[in-house]
């Protein structure tokens, strides 16, 4: 018997982003193995996507108050549901109230900053509620055991995981004129650059590069990514970098030369102390790019050890510096470090934690 | 008896085991194992194993561990007797298993093979152990029913760590001493941490009784398949015949027991204090052959040739039962001397053991390896005040509880009337609003500390954080609400059992005893004896603490009897009021509550905690 799973997500088909892959990524490796996934979304409508086998997507209802009706509908109608998988805290309250509704199994996933903030008393009691949370990264789960109290075994991790197409590559020198950077080093950093994730390093990298222009005077930083704070950073990097020339700002990049980016570019640099993983580093990693991280949040799951590089202090600027120009000089990351990362790895250990879920038996109705 | 420490790195992410954090955690339990040491590494590097072994049973290197069974499929490190492993391993061979030792250890790989985790159940002993089973790609730990052996673990998601002190762990440099709220305030409500808290929020304790499997996804819930308030509900729907009849009974059990509980390879000796219950061990294993047995005795300087000092009576008893004596005695000094060392063999903070710490040390320089204690005694006879003072708390003051506010009410009033200066026992603010329930008057007699106390010894949010996440009336009731309504007598019995006696008398004679290199065997700790014993309700009406003086033959003498009744003083109340720095009228209580303050400023969750 095929287990059916509810999944209250704030995005999936249809939008981009880390979340949305993440939870893409989820439901397919358990549809994979057998299970049926209706997902109901706040965000991203699925038309015109072919869904795998096992999963159905609901149209996104914006609103919290007619998403928590519609959630309770569906978990009544269109039941019975073995679990309810919850993609974001935000939703908690509403997924341990459908789950002791409808008797179901009650799966919180949580990232990073989503459980690193705010803490009203409603949501940790919906965290504590669950029968299984998830977090992407070992940091996520000590700062979120930190405030809430949850039994080991209910509180896993399941990394975030590499796509398949990142793999190593020879550099496209096209990409490097058309993007005209030079002949290098080149640092990379790629993600969205918004004033409320001023935490990704990028000002402290800017302070470094007078210093590492000094040995290698046609190192450029290439800042790949839009948002609301580029003109910001653009106004720090021409205060800090000291030459006009180091920061590259490349806007946003299309899939197809993000890769290509990644095989051109001679280190990944993102010294960010609050990212919830770091799925940036692994996909840098998977190419043969090492890493230079920041020293906080999950990023220490992504860099587990020297094989794909180091994780920094970013507001220590000798040691950022001298992290730079350590990892310039080792050469390319092992690809086999990120193995254990990949899909397969990933939906392995999905199926593992969902079918112990479905193994503990359904929740009383009245069961807190 | 021995230190046990292993590494599973589960998940496919998690690096390959630190060969180097294991042998940490090995050095720092080196005194647990003196006579030696071993590791055992799985092929793929993904798990490893350490064990230090003191030598009970098959001193051979046959007895080494980690052991492996004889398809290399098995891997097992062990800490515990098992007293019952050569009634196993004859039905073991009877169904064909083929045994390479004469160890107990063999007994557990092959009884796995045979029923796997469910193998605990047949287990009568302590223990703690983790079995690798190479075919499953699973490790199972357990840990015995009633908690006399102790077992950690630290899960971060990745990677699972395990070993017999919580100390261990954090010496490993993997896991981090963040403090737990729950255990920190649960320390400062009862003088002991609750399991399964520590005062690490990374670490845990295997809950007693219980079992954990971990597989590629992690730690399963703990399995628990011995639970003590559903012992003694069992217990008390058994058949009870006249008080002879119970008396005999209880004899029985006792011999049963102690027999045993004398299963080794070395010579087995006793604790004697001039109490009824170490009594009552010597003299019953007097009558089942056990000769020249050493029995050890603490004395203490500042009761020299007076009425408090036991050695005179002990020494009564030891020549009664043919036992050689030997009397240890100790003075402040000693225990100011020794202060340093007992804060650092403490695995988890405390507001006992040292009793236990001198004896231990007294049997080490007699050569001791193996020592009866009459530990649990009082638990399973009804030898604590709380056995008349719990009940009657209850039956008194449970009308006022349906009476709202009432009790918070009279409660805030007496605690600005003590502030005020009125000479009342902090604790007694509390008897309105608490006495009433069994869970609130057990609190009330246990406890060091009361909950509205924490605000001002601790960080106000980590004490109101520790009271959300312990509980601690709900935990204290969870020792009693598994199985049937119980009585009287069989409820005060559960929370003492799964409340002081666990969390405190078993923990600290565990490392008060392996700072020792002692294995402390306790007989009155042991499932099968307390099934064996008539029900509570009757153990009640024989006055079972007292009749335990005729299960010997020839019986304790009088004097035994009649010191029982007078009760028992040691200074080490004095010593810890005086170390805890307080000036006052010394009752046990001041002290405890001094001493607890001294033990947790000793510095547990900070750098210097491992």
């Amino acid at each position: 018997m095929a287990v059916r799973m509810l999944a209250l997500v704030s995005d999936c088909y249809g939008m981009g982003g880390g979340i949305a892959r993440y939870n893409q990524d989820l439901v397919e490796g358990l549809a994979e193995g057998g299970a049926q996934i209706l997902v109901l979304p706040r965000n991203g409508a699925a038309d015109g996507i072919a869904l795998p086998a096992g999963i159905r997507q609901e149209p996104p209802v914006f609103g919290r108050l007619r998403y928590s009706l519609k959630s309770l509908w569906i978990g009544w109608r269109q039941g019975p549901f073995d679990v309810v998988f919850c993609g974001h805290v935000y939703m908690a309250p509403i997924a341990w109230a459908v789950a002791r509704l409808i008797g179901a199994r009650y799966w919180l996933q949580t990232h990073g900053t989503d459980v690193w903030e705010s803490r009203p008393a409603l949501r940790r009691r919906a965290i504590e509620a669950a029968d299984l949370v998830t977090a992407v990264s070992r940091g996520t789960r000590h700062i979120l055991l930190g405030w809430v109290e949850l039994p080991p075994d209910r509180m896993r991790v399941i990394p975030d995981t590499v796509q398949d197409r990142f793999v190593p590559g020879p550099p496209p020198e096209a990409l490097r004129e058309k993007l005209a950077l030079g002949p290098g080093p080149i640092l990379l950093a790629v993600g969205r650059l918004s004033s409320s994730e001023r935490y990704k390093g990028h000002e402290e990298v800017f302070g470094a590069l007078p210093a590492l222009r000094a040995k290698y005077p046609t190192l450029v930083y290439a800042v790949a990514g839009g948002g609301d704070d580029r003109a910001f950073l653009e106004q720090r990097a021409r205060e800090l970098a000291g030459d006009d020339g180091a920061v590259r700002f490349l806007g946003f990049v299309p899939e197809e030369d993000l890769l290509g980016l990644y095989h051109l570019a001679d280190l990944y640099v993102m010294p960010s102390t609050q990212e919830g993983f770091g799925i940036v580093y692994l996909e840098a990693a998977a190419c043969g790019l090492r890493v230079v991280g920041g020293v906080g949040g999950g990023s220490a799951d992504a860099v587990p050890d020297e094989r794909v590089g180091v994780l920094v202090d970013p507001s220590d600027r000798d040691a950022l510096v001298a992290a730079i120009d350590g990892q310039l000089g080792r050469g390319r990351a092992d690809p086999a470090a990120v193995e254990p990362y990949r899909r397969t790895h990933f939906a392995a250990a999905a199926r593992r934690l969902l079918a112990r879920l479905v193994d503990r038996g359904r929740r009383k109705r009245d069961a807190t | 008896m021995c230190g046990i420490a292993g590494i599973f790195a589960y998940l496919d992410v998690a690096p390959a085991v630190d060969r180097g954090e294991l042998a940490r955690m090995n050095v720092r339990m080196a005194p647990r194992g003196p006579d030696g040491s071993g590791d055992w590494f799985s092929a793929d590097g993904r798990v490893g194993f350490t064990h230090r072994r003191l030598a009970i049973i098959d001193l051979s290197e046959r007895g080494a561990q980690p052991m492996h069974s004889a398809d290399g499929t098995l891997t097992i490190t062990f800490n515990g007797e098992i007293y019952n492993y050569r009634a196993l391993k004859a039905e073991l061979e009877g169904k064909g298993y083929r045994f390479r030792s004469d160890s107990d250890t063999e007994v557990l790989l092959q009884l796995y093979a045979d029923r796997g985790p469910a193998m605990v159940e047949a287990l009568r002993g302590m223990f703690a152990f983790a079995i690798w089973d190479a075919r499953a790609r699973t490790l199972l730990l357990a840990r015995d029913p009633l908690g006399i052996k102790p077992l950690y673990y630290a899960d971060d998601g990745w990677t699972l760590r395990f070993a017999s002190q919580a100390k261990a762990l954090l010496a490993g440099g993997a896991v981090p001493r963040d403090p737990d709220p729950a255990g920190v305030a649960g320390f400062h409500l009862l003088g002991s941490v609750p399991e399964p808290f520590t005062v690490w929020r990374a670490i845990r304790a295997v809950p007693a009784g219980s079992t954990i499997v971990v597989d590629a996804a992690g730690p399963e819930a703990p399995r628990v398949y011995y639970d003590i308030s559903q012992s003694l509900g069992r217990r008390a729907a058994t058949a009870a015949g006249d008080a002879a009849a119970a008396r005999r009974q209880l004899a029985a059990a006792v011999h049963d027991s102690v027999r045993h509980h004398l299963v080794a390879d070395v010579p087995v000796a006793v604790f004697l204090s001039a109490g009824l219950d170490s009594g009552a061990l010597l003299g019953t294993m007097a009558e089942l052959g056990a000769r020249d047995t050493l029995a050890v005795t603490l004395s203490f300087a500042e009761f020299k040739g007076d009425r408090h000092d036991e050695a005179p009576l002990a020494a009564e008893v030891a020549a009664r039962y043919g036992a050689r004596h030997v009397v240890r005695t100790v003075d402040r000094a000693e225990f100011e001397r020794d202060l340093p060392a007992i804060l650092d063999a403490m695995d988890l903070p405390t507001i006992d053991g040292v009793n236990t710490w001198f004896v231990a040390k007294a049997a080490h320089e007699a050569g001791v390896k193996v020592a009866l204690s009459g530990l649990g005694a009082d638990e399973c006879f009804g030898g604590y005040p709380s056995f008349v003072d719990v009940p009657r708390s209850v039956h008194l003051l449970r009308p006022f509880r349906f009476i709202p506010g009432l009790g918070a009410l009279a409660r805030r009033g007496l605690s600005a009337a003590i502030a005020a200066g009125a000479k009342l026992h902090p604790k007694s603010a509390g008897v309105l609003q608490y006495g009433g329930d069994w869970a609130g008057a057990y609190l009330l007699r246990r406890g060091v500390f009361m909950p509205w106390e924490l605000d001002g010894l601790l960080d106000p949010a980590l004490a109101e954080e520790g009271l959300r996440r312990l509980a601690p009336l709900s935990h204290i009731a969870a020792a009693y609400q598994f199985g049937r309504p119980l009585g009287d007598f069989d409820r005060v019995a559960a929370m003492e059992t799964a409340l002081y006696m666990r969390n405190q008398l078993l923990r600290d004679a565990d490392w008060a005893g392996m700072a020792h290199s002692i294995e402390i065997r306790v007989p009155f700790v042991d499932p099968f004896f307390l099934a064996a014993l008539p029900p509570g309700n009757v153990l009640a009406t024989i006055g079972a603490k007292e009749a335990v003086a005729d299960v010997p033959r020839p019986p304790l003498p009088q004097a035994s009897r009649n010191r029982s009744k007078t009760g028992f003083v040691t200074p080490v109340g004095r010593w810890l009021r005086d170390a805890g720095s307080t000036s006052g009228e010394v009752t046990f209580s001041n002290a405890s509550r001094a001493w607890a303050r001294r033990v947790w400023q000793a510095g547990w969750t900070g750098s210097a905690a491992a």
